[in-house]
C-alpha cells in the first residue's frame, strides 16, 4: 500500500514539475495580492489593470482566491525572494527559463496532490465490500487521465471536485442537508456544483425538507459570494464566458429564440427524475447531468475532472462500463487537444525548450488538409452518442447508490 | 493499469520532449530581443526598411521578427530581399499581408545558407505596391546588440535596428534532441 502510493505520488511529482499550463501563474499572481491585504479581487483587478503586468480577470468564485492565495502565504517560504516577480512577469519565454520554474510549479501543486490522494481514501470509502474500495482507490491513483487533467493543467477545480465527493458520500449515509451544504461550499470554489441542486430538492422527502435543500446551498453561496457582489465580480465570474458557456445558445427556433441543447438535457432529466423516476438515483443522474454538460457544450478541457471520481466509482459498480468510459475518456480528451489552442497541446512542454513555439499546433497541422472544426464536432459526435447511451443505461433503474 | 499509467507518464515526460524536438528543421539562435511597441516604422511603396546583423552560425535558413499589419489592410506582397556583404542578392522571398495577422512574429524562410557562420548580411523589408493606406509596420529598437548591428530608414542609418531572432539548420535531428534535453537536464540539476 504505501509503495503504491510512493509511486503514485512520484508519477505526479514527475507530471507536476516538468508540464506547464500558464493558467496556474495566472491565477496564481491574482491570488498573490491576498498575502498583501486584498480582499475583494476582483475590484482590485478591475481598477489596477493599467499598472499590472497581467491584466486578466480572476474568473473564479472567491473560495478559489482564498485557499489558492492562503496556500501562497504559508508557502511563500518555500518559494523565495523571486518567486512574486516570476509570478508578474509578463514574458512567456522568460517565465520558463526561469531556474526555479520546477521548484515553483511542484510548490504551488502541492495542495493538488493532497486533495487528489484524499479522493483516492475517500473513493475507497464509497464501497461497501472493501475489494470495491481497493479497486476504485487503484483506479484512482494509476489513470492517466486525472494524472494529466490535474498536474499538466494545473487544475484549480479539484477542491470543488472533492467536495462534491464529500457531498456523495453524505449522500449515501442519507445525510440530505449536509450534502446540500457541502454543494453549496463547493459552489463558493467554482459554479458548477449548483446544477445538482435541483435534483437534491427532488429528493426531499416531505416539502420542508425539499425547500431546506434548496434552500441551504443557495444561503451559503449567497454568503460567501455577497461581499464581492459588484459589476467586476459579475463580469469577471458570474457571468464569464467560462461559467456561461455551459448555456451557449444551441440552435435557432425563430424569431430570435435558441434552444440550448445542455439545459434541454438537464430539463429534460429533471423533469424524467420527477415525473417518471419512482425512486431516484443521485448519483446516477449526477453522472448523466455531467455526461449531459460535455456531450453539449463546447467544454473546457479542465471541467472533466468533475466526473472523474463519479466515473472510477462507476467502472467498479458497473465493470460492462469501463471499456465505454475509457474510449469516451480518450475521446474527451482528444477534442481539446485540435482547438486552436497552443496550450492545449505543445504549450505544455515549453519547459523543455521555447524552441517548441516553431512547431505548428495539431489544429494548424490538420487545417492544410482537412477542417480541424470537423474533426472536433465528429470526435464530439462520437462522445456525446457514447455518453448518452451509459445515460440511457444508467437510467434503466439499475442500481447504482 | 499500473503499468499502463507508468508508461503513459514516462512517455509524456522523457519521450514526448524528444519526440517533439525531432520535428524541429530549424532552430532559432537566442531569444527576440526586447523592443518598444510605441517605436516603429512604416513600410510601403518606395520607403523600405533595411537591417545589418551578423549570422551567428551556419546554415542560415530564416530571419524572424514582428509585423505590425494595422486593421489588416495590407494585403499585398512583402517582400524580404537578404543581401551578403557584397551587396550581392543572395535570397528573396515573398510573403503576402493578408497571410499575418497585426503583430504576428512573421518567419521569413528561405534556402540555408550553409557558409554563413560569422558573416555579415543586410536584408531589406519591402512592400512595394502598397499605398500609404496599406502600410505594414516593423518594430526597431536603439543600440547594437551583438548580432544586430544597424539599420537603414529613410537613406539614414542608426545603431540597433529590428527586433530581429535568426533560424539556422541544425545538421542533424539528432543534434536537436540532444540539446533540448541537455538545456532541460542543465537547468534542472
Amino acid at each position: 500500500m504505501k509503495k503504491l502510493i510512493f509511486w503514485a505520488i512520484l508519477l505526479r511529482l514527475l507530471v507536476a514539475a516538468f508540464l506547464f499550463h500558464p493558467d496556474i501563474k495566472t491565477y496564481n499572481f491574482q491570488a498573490s495580492f491576498l498575502k498583501k491585504g486584498v480582499f475583494n479581487i476582483y475590484t482590485y483587478l478591475v481598477d489596477n489593470k493599467k499598472s499590472l503586468t497581467l491584466k486578466d480577470d480572476f474568473v473564479y468564485f472567491p473560495l478559489t482566491y482564498f485557499a489558492v492565495g492562503g496556500y501562497q502565504w504559508a508557502a511563500s517560504p518555500i518559494m523565495g525572494t523571486g518567486f512574486d516577480s516570476w509570478l508578474a512577469d509578463a514574458s512567456s519565454t522568460s517565465v520558463v527559463g526561469n531556474p526555479n520554474i520546477f521548484k515553483y510549479l511542484v510548490v504551488l501543486k502541492l495542495p493538488y496532490l493532497i486533495l487528489d490522494i484524499w479522493i483516492a481514501f475517500l473513493l475507497k470509502k464509497f464501497f461497501d465490500k472493501k475489494e470495491d474500495g481497493e479497486k476504485a482507490f487503484i483506479f484512482w491513483l494509476f489513470n492517466p487521465f486525472t494524472i494529466y487533467l490535474i498536474y499538466a493543467f494545473s487544475n484549480i477545480d479539484i477542491y470543488p471536485v472533492l467536495l462534491t465527493l464529500v457531498a456523495f458520500l453524505l449522500l449515501k449515509k442519507d445525510k440530505l442537508m449536509q450534502a446540500s451544504a457541502i454543494i453549496g461550499l463547493a459552489a463558493g470554489f467554482k459554479l458548477y456544483p449548483i446544477l445538482f441542486i435541483p435534483f437534491l430538492v427532488l429528493k426531499g422527502k416531505d416539502l420542508k425538507e425539499k425547500l431546506l435543500v434548496g434552500v441551504i446551498p443557495t444561503l451559503i453561496l449567497t454568503a460567501i459570494v455577497l461581499p464581492f457582489w459588484s459589476p467586476a465580480f459579475i463580469q469577471s465570474a458570474f457571468v464569464s464566458g467560462l461559467t456561461t458557456r455551459i448555456f451557449n445558445p444551441g440552435f435557432s427556433i425563430g424569431f430570435g429564440e435558441s434552444m440550448i441543447v445542455s439545459l434541454l438535457a438537464m430539463s429534460l432529466l429533471f423533469f424524467y427524475g420527477w415525473l417518471v423516476e419512482k425512486k431516484l438515483n443521485l448519483f446516477n443522474y449526477w453522472v448523466i447531468l455531467l455526461l449531459a454538460i460535455f456531450s453539449f457544450s463546447h467544454f473546457h478541457i479542465a471541467w472533466l475532472l468533475w466526473i472523474a471520481p463519479f466515473a472510477v466509482i462507476l467502472s467498479v459498480k458497473k465493470p460492462q462500463l469501463s471499456l465505454p468510459l475509457f474510449l469516451i475518456a480518450v475521446l474527451s480528451l482528444l477534442i481539446p487537444m485540435f482547438y486552436e489552442d497552443r496550450s492545449m497541446a505543445i504549450s505544455l512542454f515549453r519547459i523543455y525548450s521555447t524552441w517548441y513555439d516553431l512547431i505548428p499546433t495539431p489544429f494548424a497541422i490538420l487545417e492544410k488538409f482537412y477542417n480541424p472544426y470537423n474533426l472536433q464536432s465528429i470526435l464530439h459526435s462520437i462522445m456525446a452518442g457514447g455518453s448518452l447511451i451509459v445515460g440511457y443505461k444508467l437510467l434503466r433503474r439499475e442500481e447504482t447508490k | 493499469m499500473i503499468w499502463l499509467t507508468s508508461l503513459f507518464v514516462i512517455f509524456l515526460v522523457f519521450i514526448v520532449p524528444g519526440m517533439l524536438a525531432s520535428t524541429l528543421d530549424i532552430i532559432p539562435y537566442g531569444d527576440q530581443p526586447g523592443y518598444n511597441s510605441n517605436q516603429r516604422l512604416a513600410v510601403y511603396g518606395e520607403r523600405t526598411v533595411s537591417q545589418k546583423f551578423i549570422s551567428t552560425e551556419k546554415n542560415l535558413a530564416a530571419i524572424g521578427t514582428s509585423i505590425r499589419n494595422p486593421n489588416l489592410k495590407n494585403k499585398k506582397e512583402i517582400i524580404l530581399s537578404l543581401y551578403d556583404e557584397d551587396k550581392n542578392l543572395v535570397r528573396t522571398l515573398t510573403l503576402n499581408g493578408q497571410n499575418f495577422q497585426d503583430g504576428d512574429f512573421v518567419k521569413f524562410v528561405f534556402p540555408e545558407i550553409s557558409d554563413s557562420e560569422g558573416k555579415i548580411y543586410t536584408f531589406t523589408i519591402s512592400s512595394p505596391l502598397a499605398g500609404p493606406e496599406e502600410t505594414v509596420e516593423v518594430f526597431y529598437f536603439g543600440g547594437a546588440t551583438e548580432n544586430i548591428l544597424e539599420y537603414t530608414y529613410d537613406e539614414k542609418s542608426y545603431p540597433g535596428g529590428l527586433p530581429i531572432v535568426t533560424f539556422y539548420k541544425p545538421n542533424s535531428k539528432l543534434e536537436v534532441i540532444k540539446k533540448v534535453y541537455s538545456n532541460w537536464l542543465s537547468r534542472l540539476l
